[in-house]
């Protein structure tokens, strides 16, 4: 069946709301709980992956450990360090499920989501976060590890340290926008493991989460820098190992995608209201 | 049924009519083909994007220049599609072991293995198989590789070898299952992402103790490497012997007989769930 597109008459006050997305946070987070011996597997191809960019990088880098770069220098510490703290972030901010939308419409829950009196992508954008909770104790502790068989730098400053907080924020916010988007593809077509799949790789590449946008050859990095991926795990790694010139500009760009992808999810879910099938009703 | 007893129908028949039926499951849903074999294609070729921007900055990896890289690259993800695509079945053995799937296989008059290996297929191996050859033929030039008739024999004995290692591998793990229930993180997330993560590198990049162990524990080295070495003209480099990497391709066929033997051993351990 075909759901009308009028919206529940009443909305529940900012309190209320914000108690019932905290709610469904506390929900999806504890469902990672349960399936947390996937964590021990999930690691060990973590680990792998942190091992193998330290090899690489140590065999290709000269002996005396630091190259330049588009006009600054990189040493092959704060590379390492650089590509361990990308591998643990990225896999914490970019789950392979990167929606809930597409198993709710799949299972046809959606009708359900839709008839409760909080918003729609609300319920979806905090349930992602409860599901990035309930992982974040995993990845941290798993971050130890990784900078063993990997390495790690300290922040050049605490001025450095809060920036990257900041940094980290709007990464995290360009993340979830970015998998929400993907997520209402399932709107449209029921089949979206395929499209997932090639949005996960490109993704994964252009935000630097193998190569950081500085080794990146010119053209590519051009690409990259217009693009909101970088934002999600360039952006905020480049900002800790105090690379970037101005950080503070950098955070603002994040805020701009930010604020323009939000625009564009509006946008998008306003189409797709009017395309919900439920299935199995 | 008498008749069925006394004339089965061939194994191989009975092969390919299972085939026909799983392919013909699997191609019904034909929007979501094309972008799950892309999506096929950029899983293993953000591998190599990765290796190519790294020599675009420093111009090697461990000594090896992008030819050589993306021809060791082809190799190995090449073999990869060669097992997966008709092995990929083996993903599910866990759980058919545990769900008394196997029942139904043993009281059928056709091969057990051939039922389990056809009973559905996965077409993302394709996208492997599509990126692998690609990779293969377009480094096959850029690769400094003398191009005789006996090198392309050779490169060929290389592939079908380095599937059978990595297939063998899975296989003999997968006839545990009959006994322990589940196998799959060990077959999967381990090995199977040692193989994927390494083997597309020259070793000579990882310290000692970890070459020997990719060589002769686990026998990652001959899947791609040792005889991407011998067609590369490479071997005075390798910790082995030049006539051990000349070799490499025969170890997958033992394997495989060693592991399908092993296979139809364990099957004898099946106890059904009775569910």
């Amino acid at each position: 069946m075909t759901l009308d597109a009028t919206l529940p008459a009443q909305r529940l006050d900012l309190g209320r709301r914000l108690r019932a997305y905290a709610g469904i946070a506390r929900v999806l987070s504890r469902t990672v709980m349960a399936y947390r011996s996937n964590f021990l597997v999930g690691s060990l191809g973590l680990l792998m992956q942190v091992f193998l960019l330290r090899v690489v990088w140590t065999s290709v880098f000269p002996s005396d450990g630091r190259t330049t770069t588009g006009g600054h220098a990189v040493t092959l510490g704060a590379q390492i360090a650089y590509s361990t703290l990308a591998t643990v972030q990225f896999s914490l901010f970019s789950p392979w499920q990167v929606s809930m939308v597409p198993q709710r419409v799949r299972d046809g829950t959606v009708a359900v989501d839709l008839a409760r009196p909080v918003g729609f992508n609300g319920q979806m954008f905090f349930g992602q976060v409860g599901f990035t909770l309930g992982n974040a104790p995993f990845a941290l502790l798993a971050l130890p590890f990784a900078i063993l068989v990997g390495g790690a730098q300290p922040p050049s400053s605490a001025g450095t340290a809060g920036l990257y907080a900041l940094s980290l924020l709007g990464g995290y916010l360009i993340s979830l926008l970015l998998g929400s988007l993907m997520g209402m593809v399932a709107f449209w077509t029921l089949e979206i493991q395929g499209i997932l799949m090639v949005y996960r790789m490109l993704s994964q590449f252009l935000a630097g989460a193998l190569v950081p946008l500085w080794f990146m050859p010119g053209w590519l990095r051009g690409i990259s820098q217009w693009l909101p991926f970088q934002g999600t795990t360039y952006t905020p790694i480049a900002v800790y190992l105090g690379q970037l010139g101005g950080a503070l500009r950098a955070i603002g760009v994040q805020a701009v995608w930010v604020l323009v992808l939000w625009l564009l999810l509006r946008l998008v879910w306003s189409r797709a209201l009017r395309r919900v099938t439920v299935q199995g009703g | 049924m008498a008749t069925v007893a006394s004339n089965p129908v061939p194994a191989h028949r009975q092969y390919l009519l299972l085939l026909h039926a799983a392919w013909r499951g699997q191609l019904q849903y034909r929007g979501n083909l094309v972008l799950t074999l892309i999506g096929g294609v950029l899983y293993q070729g953000v591998g190599l994007a990765f290796v190519w921007a790294v020599v675009a900055k420093f111009g090697h990896v461990g000594g090896w220049g992008m030819g050589e890289l993306a021809f060791l690259y082809g190799v190995r993800l090449t073999a990869h599609a060669a097992w997966t695509i008709p092995f990929n079945r083996l993903n599910s053995m866990d759980w058919m072991v545990q769900r008394g799937e196997f029942d139904r296989y043993l009281i059928r008059p056709a091969g057990t293995l051939t039922q389990f290996l056809n009973w559905s297929t996965n077409i993302q191996p394709l996208g492997d198989l599509i990126g692998g050859v690609g990779v293969l033929v377009a480094a096959s030039s850029a690769a400094p590789i003398d191009w005789s008739p006996t090198a392309v024999l050779y490169l060929l004995a290389t592939i079908a070898g380095g599937a059978l290692v990595e297939c063998s591998l899975q296989l003999g793990l997968c006839g545990l299952s009959f006994r322990l229930q589940a196998t799959y993180a060990l077959r999967m997330n381990f090995i199977d992402n040692i193989m994927n993560n390494f083997g597309g590198y020259p070793l000579t990049i990882f310290p000692s103790v970890m070459r020997f162990a990719l060589t002769f524990l686990l026998p990652l080295a001959f899947v791609a490497y040792l005889p991407a070495n011998v067609l590369l003209h490479r071997t005075g480099e390798l910790s082995v012997a030049p006539w051990l990497a000349w070799c490499a391709p025969l170890l997958g066929p033992l394997l495989f007989a060693a592991a399908y033997k092993f296979w139809y051993g364990q099957l004898k351990h099946y106890k059904s769930s009775g569910t």
